[in-house]
Parts: C-alpha cells; sequence; structure tokens
C-alpha cells in the first residue's frame, strides 16, 4: 500500500465524467448516444458513492451502486425498447426530428 | 497507487470524451466499453473488489451487448450534425457542461469535506462476503423491491417490442438478406 | 495492492506472448501475394456485402432477458458466500426474489418471447 488516493481526487473525477455525460446529453442529436450519457452519468454517481464510502469506511456506499445498476439495467431495456419503437414509427433516432406533440 | 489511479483516470476521462465526440454509434458504444473497464480499475484501487467486478460484468458484459444489439438492428452510419441550429445547440452545450466543471471544481477545492481517512482497519473477511451480509439483512427491503422493478422491466419490454398481441414483431423489417 | 501482483504478472505475459507472436509471424513469414490469398476467408466463401448488415429485432429480446437475470445473478452471488451465516432468513428472502422474478419469466413464457419464429 503506497499511499491512499485522496476523497477530493475521485470526487473530481466523479465530477468530470457527470459533465462529460450532461454535454452528451446536451450536444448529441442522436437518442442512443445521449442514452450512452445517461450510464456516463448514472457511472459518475456510482463512482462518487464507491469514493465517499472508501473515505468513511462504510460499505452502504456500494450497496447503493448494486441498486443504481438494478436501475440502470431496467431503464435501458426499456428505454432502448422505446428508441426501437420510435424507429420503427418514425423511421429516426435524432431527438429533434420527433416534434409530434410540437403542432 | 497514486499513478495507477491518474492512469485509469486518464483513460477513463479520454475514453468518455470519445464517446461524446465520436461520430458512429458502434464506436461510441466501444469506447464507452472501455470508460466502464477503466472505471471498474478505479474500483479496485478504492477497495471495491466486487463492485469492480459487477461493473465489468452488468455494464460491460451485458448493458452495452444490448446497446449493440440496438446500433445493429438500426443500422446507423455516421450521424450528420449540420446546421446553425445544430452548432448552436452544440456551443451552448459545451458552454454549460464548462460552467458546471468549472462549479464542481470550486466546490471541492473548497475543502469543506472531511480529509482522506488515513488506511483505515483492513477488512478481516473478503468484500463480497461483508457485502452479502450488509445487503441481506440490513437493505433487505430494498433487495426485495429490486425484484420487482426487474419484474416491471421485463413485462415492460415485452409490451412495447412485441406489441399486446402477443405476436413476433409485427412489421419485423429487419430482417437481413440472405 | 499486493495481492495483486500475480494478475499484473499474468497481465504482462498475456500482453508480451500476445505481442511477440504477433511480431514473430509478421516479421518472419513468408509473403506471396495474390488475389485468392488477399480474399477474407482464403479458402471459404466469398464475403458478401458489408459486415454491418442488419440484425433482427429477436437478438434484442434475448438480451434484455440475458440482462435481466445477469442482475440476478450478481444478487446471488453475495448471497451465496454469505448463505451459512444468514441461515433460514436469508434462504425465504432470496426465494421471495427469486418467486417474484419467476413470475416475469412465466409471463415471458406464456408471450412466446423465446420462440424464435
Amino acid at each position: 500500500m503506497s499511499g491512499v488516493i485522496p476523497l477530493s481526487w475521485s470526487l473530481a473525477l466523479s465530477a468530470t465524467l457527470f459533465v462529460i455525460g450532461v454535454v452528451g446529453v446536451l450536444v448529441r442529436r442522436n437518442a442512443l448516444v445521449i442514452f450512452m450519457s445517461i450510464e456516463l452519468m448514472l457511472n459518475a454517481a456510482n463512482l462518487a458513492f464507491v469514493a465517499f464510502g472508501r473515505s468513511l469506511q462504510s460499505l452502504d456506499g456500494q450497496i447503493f451502486v448494486f441498486f443504481v445498476m438494478t436501475v440502470a439495467a431496467a431503464e435501458v431495456a426499456v428505454g432502448l425498447a422505446i428508441i426501437v419503437n420510435l424507429f420503427r414509427l418514425r423511421e429516426t433516432v435524432f431527438v429533434d426530428e420527433v416534434n409530434l406533440l410540437k403542432g | 497507487m497514486i499513478f495507477l489511479f491518474a492512469g485509469f483516470a486518464a483513460l477513463l476521462v479520454a475514453s468518455s470524451l470519445l464517446v461524446v465526440l465520436h461520430r458512429n454509434p458502434v464506436t461510441s458504444a466501444l469506447f464507452l466499453v472501455l470508460a466502464f473497464c477503466s472505471l471498474g480499475g478505479i474500483y479496485l484501487l478504492l477497495q471495491a473488489e466486487f463492485v469492480a467486478l459487477v461493473q465489468v460484468i452488468v455494464y460491460a458484459g451485458a448493458i452495452m451487448v444490448l446497446f449493440l444489439f440496438v446500433i445493429m438492428y438500426l443500422n446507423l452510419r455516421q450521424d450528420v450534425e449540420r446546421g446553425v441550429q445544430t452548432a448552436i445547440r452544440r456551443g451552448l452545450g459545451w458552454l454549460v457542461g464548462a460552467v458546471l466543471l468549472a462549479e464542481a471544481f470550486a466546490l471541492i477545492a473548497k475543502r469543506w469535506q472531511v480529509g482522506p481517512v488515513s488506511g483505515g482497519p483492513e477488512m478481516l473477511e473478503g468484500n463480497t462476503q461483508a457485502i452479502g451480509r450488509a445487503l441481506y439483512t440490513r437493505y433487505l427491503f430494498p433487495f426485495e423491491i429490486t425484484s420487482l422493478l426487474l419484474l416491471v422491466a421485463m413485462i415492460g419490454v415485452i409490451v412495447i417490442a412485441k406489441g399486446r398481441g402477443g405476436t413476433a414483431a409485427a412489421d419485423d423489417s429487419a430482417e437481413e438478406k440472405p | 495492492m499486493r495481492e495483486y501482483l500475480p494478475i499484473l504478472l499474468f497481465l504482462i505475459v498475456a500482453a508480451v506472448f500476445a505481442g511477440s507472436t504477433i511480431g514473430m509471424s509478421s516479421l518472419i513469414v513468408p509473403r506471396r501475394r495474390n488475389a485468392r490469398k488477399d480474399s477474407a476467408y482464403e479458402c471459404g466463401v466469398d464475403p458478401v456485402g458489408n459486415a454491418r448488415a442488419r440484425f433482427t429485432i429477436k437478438f434484442y429480446l434475448v438480451a434484455v432477458v440475458f440482462i435481466l437475470f445477469d442482475i440476478e445473478a450478481v444478487f446471488l452471488y453475495p448471497w451465496a458466500v454469505t448463505f451459512r451465516q444468514l441461515g433460514l432468513y436469508g434462504l425465504v428472502e432470496m426465494l421471495l426474489f427469486i418467486v417474484i422474478l419467476l413470475v416475469g419469466y412465466v409471463y415471458l413464457l406464456k408471450k412466446r418471447a423465446f420462440e424464435w419464429d
């Protein structure tokens, strides 16, 4: 053990990952890439959980990660099914071309 | 250890940036796999061994396979991102990202949080065992709710993807050519 | 971190082995190029079209079911290593978990999600 990783490093990495996810959601129009960016944000939250758990010598952070992963899996399954249906109906996965409700 | 962390962090940031920047969705998905694997390495360094392995199994193994199947089904090529409106949105997106990042780092730099707890008692039993004991005693109720969530997801996917009739994917236009 | 030393060694050996095998073969292999030898499968069928062909959506349903049961397996693992400490209590809660997921499985069977055609 040649030193412990400071909590602030992990938090900075988590914040960076989250911001990359936010930028991905805002910048891209492809619904699939937006979904991947959402996964990045969820992973940033997971990293913060694990980092805090390590710093507080507690396992609770790691257990929350399991629940987040379960939610992510369910969300991906349903979300991708919605994208598939959207593609069948409108022949597009670009979110700004789906403007049926705009009138 | 610090160097390992820096290496994994650099790999993670670079590959997740490429996920966002690359035009081809298949390449984005593969870089996302790399990002998840390097995040698994960071979990290992943070002494969350079981979480690290689950990260690789669930995210890189299962979730990304689902992404790739959908990308292959939709048969997407390069994304076209042109036009003034798109450019404005891109600029705004990067601006918001920069502001958020600056804000986050300003908060972290304040050092209001507790510093790194040095060392700490090494756990005698394995990480997986400790997780198991906490998960199945203190977190019993959330654990059972998780199964309900998975059930709902399963039913939701079938209803959305197959329709109510129970017929296999009515207008399955994706039959591959012989 | 010392217990990860064998894994590091393993990674190094794997990288060196793979690199040296490919490097050596690219160094000493004789090269006689012709059209037949340069085709993708030298002795097989000729490749037709792009490899990025469209998949059918049926793969997607199988992959979704795989994810959900993958998560179940992840929860089973820490349960299995603490089974002796948890005793009957743990058995009952895991049975409840599996029964709830089994309901979904029966639903999938009823909806014929596993039938290929």
